[in-house]
């Protein structure tokens, strides 16, 4: 399988605090890699260097073949991101929001697409308030809809389960693992373990920008050990270290 | 109440200073002390032009202006915070969490806009003319009493800009008689009389001859309208949801002729959905104009043959480029960043938005000039405002990207500002005094204005843009 993703000795600071430290990392298509680490760990800042959003200060990352610091646009058009914090812009509507995806994206039938994900993740009744009127949970659904909507072969995305309901949780693993079953690739950033260990296949640790640890899913739970465990030990080691 | 205060001092310094260093905000009122401490020295070569008298009355004015802008941006900007601070959480928004009330915490916040652009602007303005004043033989009486005059008037621009507000979230027919009334009134005054309005502006009234009970009715006006604003203050758009219909898609289209067509659709629903921009024209646009005139219309006698309509139209040609700071005001980049888009595109659309906009200030300067200098001058008027619009925005653009509201405060960029627009507006009005015709001259600044809009997208492109 090929790499989609590869950093090399990646790093980024932030006046005196380093956020990423020489980190090197390859994910294969087709794979649902978790990234795991605490707060603070480095995650958002890993996702925002890889879509091209922040220039590293060492090393290098490309995403889909492409220089993820020279090429950020042409990452983004191809890929699909769930960015942590930002939400939908107040003052369109769900549908306008979506509308306004579609035209950046160049996306001909947005409209039925839209349709599509207003059932998918049922917030149909939702399509035309307001964004700033919408929950936290029916933003994230919207966000969610955006990063798919143009079907990327690579999605990118920011603890995609926080604010959905148990239910919805549940339809959005559910549609994450069969979209990476049609050899599309997810990034997934998280700090709720026991959901990276039921769907994630690959998984990597951050703790204060160092990766402690990449490897598969399967060889940590293969003697019948957890990724919670697994984690908590290995950061509260590298806490001390 | 002095902890919420306090705290909401701190939060304003901190929303200005961590975006460029304290130490480049805490020279902003340095700057304006030295500004008009050396600038004092050129009042006796100015009062050969202009009366000692017409000069304190632009400063009257423009203190007045200050109030009506750092009300306008403190009131009609709660979405545009959170916009542009991404998640921020502002204290402002405490009731939410905290046993505060929402009238509370509107007290305070007005309270601290007085105090905290009083040490900002006044003071600093107020103390550079006092420092200047015994190197100049002006009595230190005479200098004090300005402070307190200019003080006064930019209070009451000030708290009727908070009033006016509160107004206009409680039922915008009030506050559109609230505007339209006085207007009339002293229009009426004006024809009756044939004296201008202005001339009976309390504050400058107090500083033409101080009397205690002058000084005590305009602090009398100042504490109404003040407390007027409290009491009528209403938390906007609780609980309610709004839907519309998809405008975007059909907006898009009709403007695709334009580039980036959906970012200036999507302005223009920000602009009418939230309020921003009738609350925009109205307070930071239309009616500190109106303002002005009255004060400029004074100086009439002391300008050249038309030079009432160009130092006019220069005026609201750098009023009318504010308008770049109304649609960048509600967005951050990172609704975008999730998408293939460059800064440099947001600010080429942004920039397209505000041009259709100039729509606004070119009817505007076209009707005033109409109606007071006769149709020869309306098209001279309006090339010179739009044109030095234009640039000042690219300038803006150029210098503070997508935070022209925040960045203004950056000494070094501000300092910037000041230099290329005013060099611009100093050779325009020399040479639109000598003949009218040369005001169509100012169509060559639109070439800087080009290359200050390109070079604005590469530097701010050469940025990270999470968090921009």
């Amino acid at each position: 399988m090929a790499a989609v993703i590869e950093t090399h000795g990646l790093s980024k600071v932030y006046g005196d605090v380093t956020a990423l430290d020489s980190v090197s990392l390859s994910v294969e298509e087709g794979a649902l890699f978790g990234l795991l680490g605490p707060n603070g760990s480095g995650k958002t800042t890993m996702i925002k260097v890889l879509t091209g959003q922040v220039r590293p200060t060492g090393g290098y990352a490309t995403v889909l073949g492409l220089d993820a610091e020279k090429e950020g646009i042409r990452v983004r058009e191809r890929v699909g991101i769930i960015p942590e914090q930002e939400s939908p812009p107040s003052f369109l509507t769900a549908m306008e929001y979506l509308e306004f995806v579609g035209a950046v994206r160049k996306i001909p039938d947005i409209a039925e697409r839209a349709e599509k994900w207003f059932d998918i993740l049922e917030f149909r009744d939702k399509k035309d308030v307001l964004c700033k009127d919408l929950s936290r949970g029916t933003r994230q659904k919207l966000m969610f809809a955006q990063a798919f909507i143009h079907e990327p072969v690579l999605a990118l995305i920011d603890e995609p389960l926080i604010n959905l309901d148990p239910l919805m949780q549940d339809v959005v693993k559910e549609f994450l693992i069969d979209y990476v079953r049609k050899k599309n690739t997810i990034f997934l950033s998280t700090h709720i373990l026991e959901v990276a260990e039921e769907i994630c296949s690959g998984f990597a640790i951050l703790h204060r920008g160092k990766l402690l640890h990449a490897g598969s899913v399967a060889d940590v739970t293969a003697g019948g050990g957890h990724l919670p465990g697994f984690f908590l030990s290995l950061v509260r080691k590298g806490g001390h270290a | 109440m002095p902890d919420l205060f306090s705290c909401l001092m701190k939060e304003e310094w901190r929303m200005h200073s961590t975006m460029f260093g304290s130490i480049s905000f805490a020279l902003f009122p340095v700057m304006i002390f030295g500004i008009v401490f050396m600038g004092s020295f050129l009042l006796p070569l100015l009062s050969v032009a202009f009366p000692a008298g017409d000069l304190a009355f632009l400063a009257h004015a423009s203190f007045l202006l200050l109030g009506f802008m750092v009300g306008g941006f403190g009131l009609l900007g709660n979405e545009m915070m959170n916009r542009r601070f991404g998640q921020a959480s502002l204290l402002v928004y405490s009731s939410r969490n905290l046993p505060l009330s929402e009238r509370f915490i509107f007290t305070n916040f007005v309270v601290k806009d007085i105090v905290y652009y009083f040490f900002l602007w006044v003071l600093p303005f107020g103390g550079g003319y006092i420092a200047a004043s015994p190197f100049l033989g002006i009595p230190l009486s005479r200098a004090l009493l300005l402070l307190l005059t200019l003080s006064l008037s930019f209070l009451l621009g000030l708290c009727v800009v908070f009033l006016l507000s509160s107004l206009y979230v409680r039922s915008k027919t009030a506050c559109f008689l609230a505007v339209i009334v006085p207007g009339i009134a002293g229009g009426v005054y004006s024809a009756w009389s044939g004296t201008n309005p202005a001339l009976l502006f309390p504050p400058y009234l107090l500083y033409s001859g101080f009397s205690w009970m002058t000084f005590l009715g305009i602090s009398i006006a100042i504490a109404a309208l003040f407390t007027a604003s409290v009491v009528l203050f209403s938390p906007e758009g609780t609980g309610s949801t709004r839907t519309y219909g998809r405008m975007l898609g059909r907006l898009a289209k009709v403007l695709s002729f334009l580039p980036q067509s959906p970012i200036v659709a999507k302005d223009f629903l920000d602009l009418s959905r939230s309020g921003i921009g009738i609350g925009q024209a109205l307070f930071s646009f239309l009616i500190p104009l109106v303002v002005i005139w009255f004060f400029l219309s004074l100086l009439e006698s002391s300008l050249p043959p038309h030079g009432l309509i160009v130092i006019f139209s220069l005026t609201t040609g750098i009023i009318a480029s504010t308008i770049y700071t109304w649609v960048t005001e509600f967005d951050s980049f990172g609704p975008y960043s999730c998408l293939p888009l460059s800064v440099s595109t947001l600010i080429a659309g942004k920039m397209t938005t505000f041009l259709l906009l100039q729509a606004l200030p070119a009817v505007f300067i076209g009707a005033v000039t109409g109606m007071s200098s006769g149709p020869e001058m309306v098209a001279p008027a309006v090339v010179l405002c739009i044109s030095i619009s234009v640039y000042a925005a690219s300038v803006m653009a150029f210098l503070c990207g997508l935070f022209p509201g925040v960045l203004v405060y950056d000494v070094r960029v501000l300092f910037t500002y000041l230099v290329l627009d005013g060099v611009a507006l100093a050779i325009l009005a020399a040479i639109s005094f000598a003949s009218s015709l040369y005001a169509f001259l100012s169509v060559f600044l639109l070439v800087p204005a080009y290359l200050f809009s390109r070079a604005a997208g590469a530097r701010w492109d050469a940025r990270d843009t999470a968090g921009v």
